[in-house]
């Protein structure tokens, strides 16, 4: 493409195509890289960093050190049982490329907005024998604003359906502009005390909460969303919080996702960010007593399959 | 599933599968009989059908409303001295003992056995393949190694969907009289005067064995104290007094028929895939008069089709271990095909498919092997029903897409009309109901090793024995051109040996084993006066089958990209990596990193097609004994798991020990990215050169298919496939928790249930290896996620 250069390109980690949890029928789901919060359970902690990485998978590598050759940082670390050294490391994935085990990943790739459709149109035959689509997720897609103005437009031309996955956490003219070009929003409820989403997320809900009040006025596709860690959401006190806000807001659909701790076993390949976080509580019967709860709060709340 | 059909399925269970000598014993005893030996073959193999039918044991089991057993336990399986007799029986000591599909027998009839092999020794169809002695060693000695390609002809043909029609509106003594009419009319003495008597010999002894049941039903009736089974007893026998000698005159009787021709043509031919096939649409007009009359309930039509196929799984095929690393399992491949479309394409799923569906579902037993077919026109709630059972686990019914089997069968010579009367019979192979003799499963070839032989001139890795074409040295293959000829000289010579083995034996068949009772239920044997062993048959066809072209697919692709494009290394040190098993852990690693089939990668898609190009191209052209086409087949049974251990590793990454690829599917694990782009990689193929059919599994881990998202995005899946021209899918729903469970203890899910290469067999009655293949499969599907 001849202005290749000033296309805006877009910072994702994964695309994942057969997914049936996230939104209706057989979707694709990309997920964004950088977010604005930290949640402690979050399942995805290489989605949080706004700028590519690189992943150690000890198990994979056989420490024939070819990486070192490589690395224009001099980030690479000889003793047995380390490689990266995180504070030198600014992800630009020379390593990766030279690695013969894959032991060294990267995580963040920028693809323009019409490599992404390329990429999201293979299974269209699929969206459309399903009801499916795709679905934005992450991170925090609406972070890069730049690019979904660029690829939104694109993708409703091809006719896609589009689902976003949003904490609410970013710009509220971002969330205005482009809200309107996706079909679903599902949008988290993680916690409803200030405080309590300060000290679980890094950051205040109130502009989070204000964002999804907007939206409940103008967005006939919008769905709250909780996840239910043991210990944390599911008390009487944020459960019946939730309820009172979403009943305030004229909504009575809440989707619940199970916890499950597939984020935990990537943080030691990054960065260090997260702390694992120490559960308190079995995650099935926490999420029946939540769903037992809202329910007779007067919410209907949806439960996802299980993993 | 009523009680009564409840203790059915239980008492077939729960019974240990055995051994029953009776059939080899009365084989054998006939054959050596003096007054007999001048005879022609086809008088003495209807003599000796008919005395078998006439003298094995004969049972009625509590509770049955349909009749017939095959061997005289309650599930068993019986020897064929005359064809593959002398190898089924290499286990004999063993059959009780062994770990896996042991098989009671008792220590005199082992001795009997044992007693009647030196009398085949010189005298089974093996042994009189090729007339001069030492070639037909040489021939022996490629079967038992089985390494180069297999020949399944040599126990026998088989593999035939009977017109079973035929037989219900005429039953055997019509059948009989009309081959006695047409002998009136040629020459005494004749080929054809010898076929006719032989078939009308097969049909009074395939009705006399009806007769025996009456006898026994009536007795037993007298004797039995409960006056409704008493009642029951009467009915059948009068239901055998009709039945298979007469037209049946009602549905019980029609399902009765069947059975009892199932069990005669099972003991004639062979009990590989003797197929009922579209019995839904030639047994529908009988249930829908007696529906329709009244004199017949629902519930009891039900509580009759659900009794009538428990029956199948009382027939178990006797493998030992040579065969078994072959056919894993204990099936013999009975299909069952309900839905599809009438001869004018309009659609024919009625009640009968139905209820099949529901029995099947309901059953889960290992045979008979129930297939569906679909097409543009199917009816929604068939559909649904269908993706809702396999959504839940059953891993059946394989499906089967006309829009793309009826054009391949038109393009292979078959009518319209009757290409769309087709059923699966085997593993996938599509034959038209009662007109076909196709020796479908003739022969499986080892496609990987030609490569193998490819990359060292002609000789297995570590070999100096030249066993191939004579192609140039690794080191003078300049480009993708010359690796690729190199490859279609050897698979063209491997199959010329293949032809040249297979045409013998066909003849050898023809000479040996004509079967004129099966001949009977094909068209166009009466009507020639020919054995379909002999090509009398309407259409013929041989299948060779096409093992694994993923595997040389991906090879092929990781030849060009290492040597050609990223030249890594030189294509002799490939080759001497292969042949030294990939002692470069670094090298085996980037290359598994190539592009590899089933990825909806098209690079490495192209490949594979472009195998099985190339392999039908072989195969344009040439012409069986028995005047008929060979057909490519793309499908491996469980071939695919030995010739793994037997095969040199190759470029794609695969070690020597590792499977090959199984039918259709990517290479052992090498499909990654979930199932959407593995039906976009299949898609991209031409599918319209397996004209015998292929397998292809997609396989799902419970968790994915359950609630309710899964049976939608299945059937969306399924239905996006074949309308963009699939074949043929088996969906595989495995949990590798419950797997886990069943290897480690056999006894915690004595039936679980799974999809081996098109067939239905118990997890229990998989080698280990094969287990293991399983469980890592599921586990690897179950695994998905990020970083
Ligand atoms: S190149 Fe890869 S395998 Fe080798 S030391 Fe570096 S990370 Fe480990
Ligand atoms: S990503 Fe770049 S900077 Fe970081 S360790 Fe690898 S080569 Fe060095």
């Amino acid at each position: 493409m001849s202005h290749g250069q000033s296309e805006p390109r877009g910072l994702i980690f994964d695309i994942q195509r057969f997914c049936l949890h996230d939104g209706p029928g057989i979707r694709t789901t990309v997920f964004f890289k950088g977010c604005a919060l930290a949640c402690a359970w979050c399942q995805n902690p290489e989605s949080i960093s706004p700028k590519p990485q690189i992943a150690w998978y000890a198990e994979r590598c056989t420490g024939c050190l070819t990486c070192a050759g490589a690395c224009p940082k001099g980030a690479i670390l000889t003793p047995p049982g380390q490689r990266v050294d995180f504070s030198l490391c600014d992800g630009c994935g020379a390593c990766a490329a030279v690695c013969p085990r894959e032991a060294l990943v990267s995580v963040g790739r920028r693809v323009t907005a019409s490599q992404l459709l390329d990429e999201l149109m293979k299974d269209v035959d699929f969206y459309r024998s399903s009801g499916g689509g795709v679905t934005l997720s992450g991170g925090e897609p609406l972070l890069q604003a730049g690019f979904l103005a660029d690829f939104l437009p694109q993708a409703r031309e091809a006719g896609l359906h589009l689902a976003l996955e949003t904490s609410g956490a970013c710009r509220a003219r971002d969330l205005t502009t482009l809200a309107p070009m996706f079909d679903l929003l599902y949008f988290d409820m993680k916690f409803m005390d200030p405080a309590g989403h300060r000290k679980w997320t890094g950051r205040d809900n109130r502009g989070i909460l204000a964002a999804f009040t907007r939206l409940a006025r103008s967005h006939p596709g919008l769905v709250a969303r909780m996840p239910v860690v043991p210990g944390i959401q599911d008390t009487d006190e944020n459960l019946e919080r939730t309820a009172n806000f979403l009943k305030k807001c004229g909504k009575q659909e809440i989707h619940l996702l199970p916890y499950h701790p597939l984020g935990e076993a990537k943080i030691p390949r990054l960065a260090p960010g997260l702390a694992p976080l120490e559960l308190d509580g079995d995650p099935a019967q926490s999420l029946e007593k939540v769903r037992k709860a809202l329910e007779s709060l007067g919410l209907s709340p949806l439960v996802y399959e299980p993993l | 599933m009523n009680e009564r059909v409840q203790r059915l399925k239980r008492a077939v269970q729960e019974a240990v599968p055995g051994l029953c000598p009776e059939r080899a014993l009365i084989w054998t005893r006939y054959h050596k009989d003096k007054q007999n030996r001048k005879k022609p073959r086809p008088i003495q193999m209807a003599e000796a059908l008919s005395l078998v039918l006439a003298e094995k044991t004969i049972r009625i089991w509590p509770d049955e409303l349909i009749v017939g057993n095959y061997t005289r336990r309650r599930v068993g399986g019986g020897i064929f001295p005359e064809l593959h007799g002398l190898v089924q029986m290499s286990d004999l000591f063993s059959f009780p003992s062994r770990k896996e599909n042991p098989l009671a027998l008792s220590r005199a009839d082992m001795a009997r056995l044992a007693a009647i092999a030196p009398f085949w020794a010189t005298r089974f169809l093996g042994a009189r393949v090729h007339k001069s002695p030492r070639k037909n060693l040489a021939f022996l000695a490629r079967q038992l190694s089985g390494t180069e390609f297999v020949i399944n002809e040599t126990g026998g043909i088989s593999h035939i969907a009977p017109d079973y029609e035929k037989l219900l509106t005429l039953g055997a003594l019509g059948i009989g009289e009309d081959a006695a009419q047409r002998r009136k009319a040629v020459r005494p003495g004749s080929d054809e005067a010898v076929f006719y008597e032989a078939v009308e010999t097969a049909m009074a002894g395939l009705a006399a064995f009806g007769h025996r049941y009456a006898d026994l039903a009536r007795k037993m009736a007298v004797a039995e104290p409960d006056p409704a089974r008493a009642r029951e007893l009467a009915a059948i026998a009068e239901t055998c007094e009709q039945v298979p000698a007469r037209p049946a005159r009602n549905f019980a009787e029609a399902l009765q028929s069947v059975f009892f021709a199932q069990i005669a043509v099972n003991i004639e031919s062979l009990d590989n895939s003797v197929c009922p096939g579209r019995v839904d649409q030639y047994l529908f007009p009988y249930l829908k008069r007696d529906l329709d009359a009244g004199t017949l309930g629902p519930d009891q039509a039900r509580e009759l089709v659900f009794a009538w196929s428990v029956k199948f799984a009382e027939i178990v095929p006797v493998f030992p271990a040579l065969i078994t690393r072959i056919h894993g399992g204990l099936f013999n491949g009975q299909v069952v095909c309900v839905g599809g479309t009438d001869g004018n394409g309009a659609d024919a799923v009625n009640e009968l498919s139905m209820m099949l569906l529901n029995a099947m579902d309901e059953l889960r037993m290992r045979q008979p092997n129930y297939t569906a077919r679909v097409h543009a026109g199917s009816p929604p709630e068939y559909l649904d029903k269908i993706h809702a059972i396999l959504a839940a686990g059953a891993n059946s019914p394989a499906l089967y897409n006309d829009g793309a089997i009826v054009p391949v069968l038109v393009k292979n010579g078959y009518s319209p009309e009757h290409a769309r009367d087709y059923t699966p019979v085997g593993c996938v192979e599509p034959v038209s109901q009662g007109r076909s003799f196709s020796s479908t499963d003739a022969a499986l070839m080892n496609v990987p090793l030609c490569l193998e032989l490819a990359l060292n001139r002609g000789r297995r890795f570590g070999s100096r024995l030249r066993i191939g074409a004579r192609t140039p040295d690794p080191g003078a293959m300049l480009s993708m051109k010359d690796v690729k000829r190199a490859f279609t000289d050897q698979l063209g010579f491997g199959l010329e040996k293949l032809l040249d083995d297979l045409a013998a034996v066909e003849r050898a068949n023809a000479r040996l084993h004509p079967t004129p009772l099966t001949s009977a239920l094909l068209a166009g044997c009466l009507e020639s006066g020919t054995d379909s062993t002999a090509g009398g048959a309407q259409y013929n066809f041989s299948g060779i089958q096409c093992v694994a072209p993923s595997s040389v697919g991906d090879s092929l692709c990781a030849i060009e990209r290492a040597v050609f494009r990223d030249q890594r290394l030189s294509l002799p040190e490939l080759a001497a990596q292969c042949a030294a098993n990939f002692p470069d852990e670094d090298l085996r690693a980037y290359l598994l990193s190539l592009p590899k089939f089933g990825n909806d990668d098209p690079e490495a898609d192209a490949w594979t097609d472009w195998v099985m190009e190339a392999f039908s191209d072989l195969l344009e052209g040439r012409k069986n004994t028995r005047g008929g086409k060979y057909t490519m087949g793309v499908y491996s049974v469980t071939v695919h798991e030995f010739w793994g251990r037997v095969t040199g590793a190759d470029p794609s990454g695969r070690r020597q020990g590792e499977p090959l690829a199984a039918g259709l599917a990517p290479g052992n694990g090498m499909d990654r990215c979930g199932p959407t782009a593995l039906l976009n990689s299949v898609n991209r193929l031409d599918v319209s050169r397996a004209t015998n059919g292929l397998n292809f599994n997609v396989k799902f881990d419970a968790a994915t298919l359950r609630g309710r998202t899964g049976p939608l995005a299945l059937s969306a899946l399924l239905s996006t496939y074949f309308s963009r021209g699939g074949m043929q899918a088996q969906v595989n729903v495995l949990d590798p928790k419950v797997l886990k469970e069943a290897r480690d203890n056999p006894a915690a899910h004595p039936h679980l249930l799974v999809r081996v290469s098109g067939y239905s067999a118990y997890f229990n009655d998989l080698t280990p290896a094969l287990k293991d293949e399983l469980i890592r499969r599921t586990s690897l599907c179950a695994g998905r996620g990020g970083a």
